[in-house]
């Protein structure tokens, strides 16, 4: 016998059913069934005070834990401003199910009052979305959106639900994911790529986000231990190699570090594992390891040789495929060449000036905070320097909008994973650009109560348009001076949050001890030097060997 | 180059408009459109043509959950 009950009430029943205990949403008029339905449900609720907030916090909580994120929005405005959310799981290949009201049935194609073709609109930002087009098919769509979203390479995943279908009588159908035939791995390349690591001479690991995807940290760390090859990892993959590995060389990319690119550029073999060429890592394509074969470890069949041909390529769980390569030991002369350049070209923290250097605030504070922290980056010259100088020690310890570069990303994402963790330490390092960019969740955070530190690296610039203007358009500083900025300790007050403003580097050693021992949410506004700029940079068309650093300008 | 495709799409017309825009995004322009309704499916030939190589397409066609099949026509696929 199947149990009968509305269609929001069934929403509500699946997600708790299926384990979700925390959803982040807006009510609007096609969704108040299922905001009805949620009154008094065992299920948490979290009002952002935006819906692109509530995406970006359920992305947190979902990059975070690696389990899914769950936000809710009403149609039309509601479902559009969750699209910059959707745009940055797609892109980062984040785990999430956005259920969004529709107007009812009968008015759909109608120019409705907050109609909007949203099922058309995610098209291009999800990897599945559906349209409940019939009370009976709602129960078995909800169960395979949240199986299509964590499931193969993770992502966004829409349902869209008319409004009378939220309020009509629906039967519960299970629905198995057994039943959908699984992608079975492909791995006819094995013995090639085996052969491959056999005769390398100049191997090198190139680590992706899907590592973190796949929870493969520890069969990672087995195959660099076995071969001690060097390692280079994405901005997405950084903290999945741990940073005690003696041959970790860090980011590689346009930001990434002289030795991590100097090292893909002279090497012969590029492991890929779980990563896509993407173009801020590869610089330019025709001369990124020129000299290596490649073999590629991806569950995605798409992305390989989408960007770069492979000479050997594993299409699979990075579970299932890296316990298969058999790693041979690096050569002693290639590890020695990597160590040398490690010492070479070591960050350098003793900067000569009174003003704060923010390279040196993030490693100080990196060094300072519980080893499980949560550090959520928004996009500019704030998320380069985290990313080359803060330490992290698992991937869900560092949340950055990768592949979208979402300015608004790290308020929003630091309340979910605050929610998703509350008993670790969860910082967002901002800007003064970016933090504007989704500033009315302080007021989530003080309405949860929500220990979230936010550190913000003021140059009152839009600091990484700024230096682009700086280098490549001739000082040209268009629209990119926020010297208007308003007074963020003042600001963060407002929302009953309490912090400082420091200007010289002789206070950046106790704001940080203040930030880290605060009991509550916190902000640490720091200035900072507007001419500052991120080094070493590839510029835009050049090999990555081809960085400029400060000393080149 | 121009290819032909065959592919099988679950009967609903987000399907094809869901293929159609991928075909489009990734770099491939559509010359000739055919569509079919059999059954639970829709058969859909199609012509294309790019300067990429086809599996940029095949490739991104068959992660999509609606597609059931791709087959490809005229041209020997090209290895990946």
């Amino acid at each position: 016998m199947s149990k009968t009950m509305t269609g929001a009430q069934m929403v509500i029943d699946i997600l708790v059913k299926q384990g979700i205990s925390d959803v982040f949403g807006y009510p609007g008029g096609a969704i108040m069934p299922i905001y009805d339905a949620l009154y008094g449900a065992p299920l948490k609720h979290y009002l952002t005070r935006h819906e692109q907030g509530a995406g970006f916090a359920a992305v947190g909580y979902a990059r975070s834990t690696g389990k899914l994120g769950v936000c809710f929005a009403t149609s039309g405005p509601g479902a559009t401003n969750l699209v910059t959310a959707l745009a940055d799981a797609m892109m980062d290949s984040v785990p999430l199910l956005a259920i969004t009201g529709q107007v009812p049935t009968a008015a759909i194609g109608s120019d409705a009052f907050q109609e909007v073709d949203v099922l058309g609109m995610s098209l291009s930002c999800t990897k599945h979305s559906f349209m409940v087009e019939r009370a009976e098919d709602l129960a078995e769509v909800l169960q395979q959106a949240m199986h299509l979203a964590v499931s193969g390479r993770p992502g966004p995943v829409l349902v869209d639900i008319p409004k009378d279908i939220q309020q009509a009588l629906v039967p519960f159908s299970p629905w198995s994911a057994d039943t959908q035939a699984q992608e079975a791995p492909i791995l006819n390349d094995l013995a090639l790529a085996n052969e491959l690591l056999k005769k390398a001479s100049k191997p090198v690991a190139y680590v992706g986000g899907g590592v973190h995807s796949a929870d493969a940290q520890p069969a990672l760390m087995a195959f660099l231990e076995q071969t001690q090859m060097p390692a280079v990892s994405t901005l997405k993959a950084l903290g999945s190699v741990l940073p005690e590995y003696e041959y970790d060389l860090g980011m590689l990319g346009m930001h990434g570090t002289k030795a991590a690119n100097l090292a893909v550029q002279e090497c012969d073999l590029l492991v890929c594992i779980g990563a896509r060429f993407d173009d801020r890592v590869t610089g330019n394509l025709a001369k990124f390891a020129a000299k290596a074969k490649v073999i590629h470890l991806d569950i995605d069949a798409a992305e390989i040789g989408k960007r770069k041909p492979a000479a050997a390529s594993l299409v699979a769980d990075l579970n299932v495929s890296l316990p298969l390569l058999q790693g041979v030991l690096a050569p002693a002369d290639w590890r020695a060449h990597i160590s040398h350049m490690q010492r070479e070209y070591a960050w350098r923290y003793d900067y000569p000036g009174e003003k704060v250097f923010a390279p040196y605030l993030l490693n100080k504070l990196s060094h300072d905070v519980p080893q499980d922290t949560v550090v959520c980056c928004d996009v500019g010259q704030h998320q380069m320097w985290v990313a080359q100088h803060m330490k992290f020690s698992h991937p869900s310890n560092h949340l950055s909008s990768g592949g979208a570069g979402t300015m608004g990303f790290g308020l929003p994402a630091a309340i979910g994973a605050k929610i998703a963790r509350p008993d670790n330490m969860v910082i967002t390092v901002s800007g003064d650009g970016s933090i504007m960019m989704n500033i009315q969740e302080l007021a989530t955070i003080r309405r949860n109560n929500l220990a979230v530190k936010i550190v913000i690296l003021d140059n009152q610039r839009l600091g990484m348009v700024r230096q682009w203007q700086e280098l490549f358009f001739s000082a040209r500083y268009s629209e990119t001076n926020l010297s208007d900025n308003p007074d963020f300790v003042q600001l963060a007050a407002v929302f009953g949050i309490p912090g400082q403003t420091i200007t010289h580097a002789s206070e950046v050693d106790d704001a940080i001890e203040k930030l880290v021992n605060s009991s509550g949410p916190y902000i640490l506004h720091a200035c900072i030097d507007d001419k500052e700029n991120v080094w070493p940079l590839v510029p835009p068309g050049a090999a990555n060997d081809e960085m400029l650093t400060e000393n080149t300008q | 180059m121009k290819h032909q495709l065959t592919v099988a799409v679950k009967n609903q017309s987000v399907a094809v408009e869901r293929f159609l825009r991928v075909a489009r995004h990734r770099g491939f322009r559509l010359m000739q459109l055919q569509l079919e309704g059999q059954d639970e499916l829709f058969l859909v030939k199609m012509t294309v043509d790019s300067e990429k190589p086809i599996y940029l397409l095949t490739s991104q066609l068959n992660k999509l959950v609606d597609v059931q099949s791709v087959d490809l026509h005229t041209l020997q696929q090209q290895a990946i």
